[in-house]
């Protein structure tokens, strides 16, 4: 195997390979891969990409598929310096190729429904390219290791940039407060295609764990299956899953107290009698829930159990390595109690977004501002009071109301304004509600408009609940006065 | 019919091709059939074939052939 100095992660894996070579690092069906055969496919989807011309500082576009050669050629780009552009395999035509066309790929993998030609993951043999060479890559731990495409408040999604120590920094400060260590095994529903899941995996691995890959949470009979008989040790979950968990299955999920070491929960805020629930079910377990964004992965985290006497915080600092303080509109630090913005910096946080146009009014200095707002007690627990970008918040998943309304307009309505409701079934947290213009004639039926952005948009963005109103609220300036419509 | 009704409900929700709905296809089998897709091709079978499915049946309904019975069963009943 190569060297990889740029990508501590690939060293940790490295390391792994060496001293527990017979391991299992990772199990997806019926495939159950050992550490040296990690490295050893690595190594061969490296030399795939080199038999493709594609060199370091290249960009590639992989569909985050939970399939074992998705996280052969993901770590094969890092060992190559070749950049991962990690996408939704179900995100809409229209976004993907927003993304190629932002990014501009040297070759797409697993990428269905945009133009351009795509290599599936089952399409190409990565062993017969045993005798090309590698490049050794010309690239420092400070290069850009991913891209990753987060929802944009004004629409269009935002590349952020990731180099390899960020995301080696993340996994350490995260591995560091949940305590992972060789002897877990986790079990990953999250989509590989979000920094939570994505970082998930890079955590066990670099841990020394066992990930086994699991296509989401839908099927609990299989889920419940797969945490017996691979005795599974951790797992990490947004609230609607939890919500959803509660739903389907009651309190089975508590017969594995005593096996689950940790359970990480993230990317939406959960409620606090679903955290006293936790408590109950899980008393020996960390339970270990995070605040971060993919620009600044899990910047603070608290533990249930040794937060017990203070709930609604959404936590300290992860590690020494990151600080986290409450800043002004001008940027400058605000005392303890007084409600300011959340800014973060840290190895973690992002140096830049992919468009530099994105950078503006991203950072104070070195300082990532997150658009969140609230506040640090005089203990350094973090409390969140509000959003100031008005993104909805469907069950972890962010959406634009700008995306919704324009795919909206699109279809024969003049004007419309979505808004973030709570959840009617009380599962996802948020959910759009759409407000539209009732002017013109032959207006399309809410009926018809449904079924027009399915084709559109993801089915998480489709509005839940439809209004027709009278005029849509603008300021002087013509901006959507969406507050308004929340206060009804 | 209830199976071709099953079948047509679970292609719309997740907006996958009706051909990719087969019996055997599982929760989880495909990323569109997380667990907010099942959650909505619960509801809206609920809705639309007017049944109400236990809630201690849920946890059992993971694939398209074990909806298609649930729904048989339920109809029957009645």
């Amino acid at each position: 195997m190569y060297d990889a100095p740029h990508s501590p992660v690939l060293c940790e894996i490295l390391r792994h390979s060496t001293i527990t070579p017979d391991k299992v690092a990772l199990v997806e069906g019926p495939n159950r891969i050992t550490y040296s055969q990690l490295v050893a496919n690595i190594e061969a989807a490296a030399r795939y990409l080199c038999s493709k011309d594609i060199k370091p500082g290249d960009r590639i576009l992989l569909a985050a598929r939970k399939e074992v050669e998705f996280v052969y050629l993901y770590f094969a780009a890092h060992l190559s310096g070749v950049v991962n552009v990690v996408t939704d395999p179900t995100s809409p035509a229209d976004r993907l190729e927003y993304i190629k066309d932002t990014v501009k790929p040297v070759a797409m993998f697993g990428v269905e429904g945009v133009s351009g030609r795509c290599i599936s993951y089952g399409g190409v043999d990565w062993h017969l390219e045993q005798e090309e060479k590698l490049y050794l890559p010309r690239v420092d731990s400070s290069s850009v290791a991913d891209v990753m495409f987060t929802t944009g408040t004004t629409g269009a999604p935002k590349g952020v940039c990731l180099s390899h120590d960020n995301i080696a920094g993340s996994a350490a400060n995260i591995n560091g407060f949940i305590g992972t260590d060789d002897g877990d095994v986790e079990v990953l529903g999250l989509p590989l295609s979000h920094s939570f899941g994505l970082g998930r995996l890079r955590c066990i691995l670099m841990a020394g764990g066992t990930i086994v890959l699991v296509g989401n949470f839908a099927n609990l009979k299989a889920l419940f299956s797969v945490m017996e008989n691979e005795h599974v040790t951790g797992f990490g979950m947004v609230p609607a899953v939890w919500q959803y968990i509660k739903c389907l299955s009651g309190r089975r999920i508590g017969k594995f107290a005593r096996q689950l070491r940790y359970i990480e929960v993230g990317s939406a805020a959960l409620p606090i009698e679903d955290k006293h629930l936790l408590m109950e079910l899980f008393p020996t377990t960390r339970l270990c829930i995070h605040y971060g964004l993919t620009e600044a992965s899990r910047a603070l985290f608290t533990e249930l159990h040794a937060d017990a006497d203070c709930l609604n915080t959404i936590g300290r600092p992860v590690s020494s390595r990151v600080e986290v303080c409450i800043l002004d509109e001008d940027g400058n630090r605000l005392p303890d109690g007084q409600d300011g913005e959340l800014c973060v910096r840290g190895n973690m946080v992002t140096r830049s977004y992919f468009l530099p146009e994105d950078n503006h009014e991203a950072f104070f200095g070195d300082w990532f501002r997150t658009g969140d707002w609230g506040h640090r007690d005089s203990s350094g627990r973090f409390y969140l009071t509000g959003r100031k970008k008005e993104l909805i918040n469907v069950g972890g998943e962010k959406v634009s109301p700008a995306t919704i309304e324009d795919a909206i307009r699109s279809l024969g309505i003049a004007d419309c304004a979505c808004v973030a409701i709570p959840d009617p079934n009380g599962v996802l947290g948020e959910v759009p509600k759409a407000f539209l213009l009732n002017k013109g004639e032959n207006l399309p039926t809410v009926d018809e408009l449904k079924s027009g952005l399915a084709h559109l948009l993801s089915s998480h963005e489709i509005p839940v609940e439809w209004e027709w109103i009278d005029n849509i609220p603008r300021s002087s300036s013509g901006k959507i006065q969406r507050l308004k419509l929340k206060a009804g | 019919m209830i199976e071709s009704r099953v079948k047509e409900i679970i292609s719309r929700v997740l907006n996958v091709p009706l051909g990719k709905v087969t019996n055997d296809l599982s929760s989880g089998d495909i990323p569109e059939w997380d667990s907010v897709g099942n959650l909505a091709i619960i509801s809206t079978i609920e809705q639309e074939m007017e049944v109400e499915f236990p809630l201690e049946d849920l946890f059992d309904l993971t694939s398209v052939q074990t909806i298609i019975d649930e729904v048989t069963q339920l109809t029957t009943d009645v």
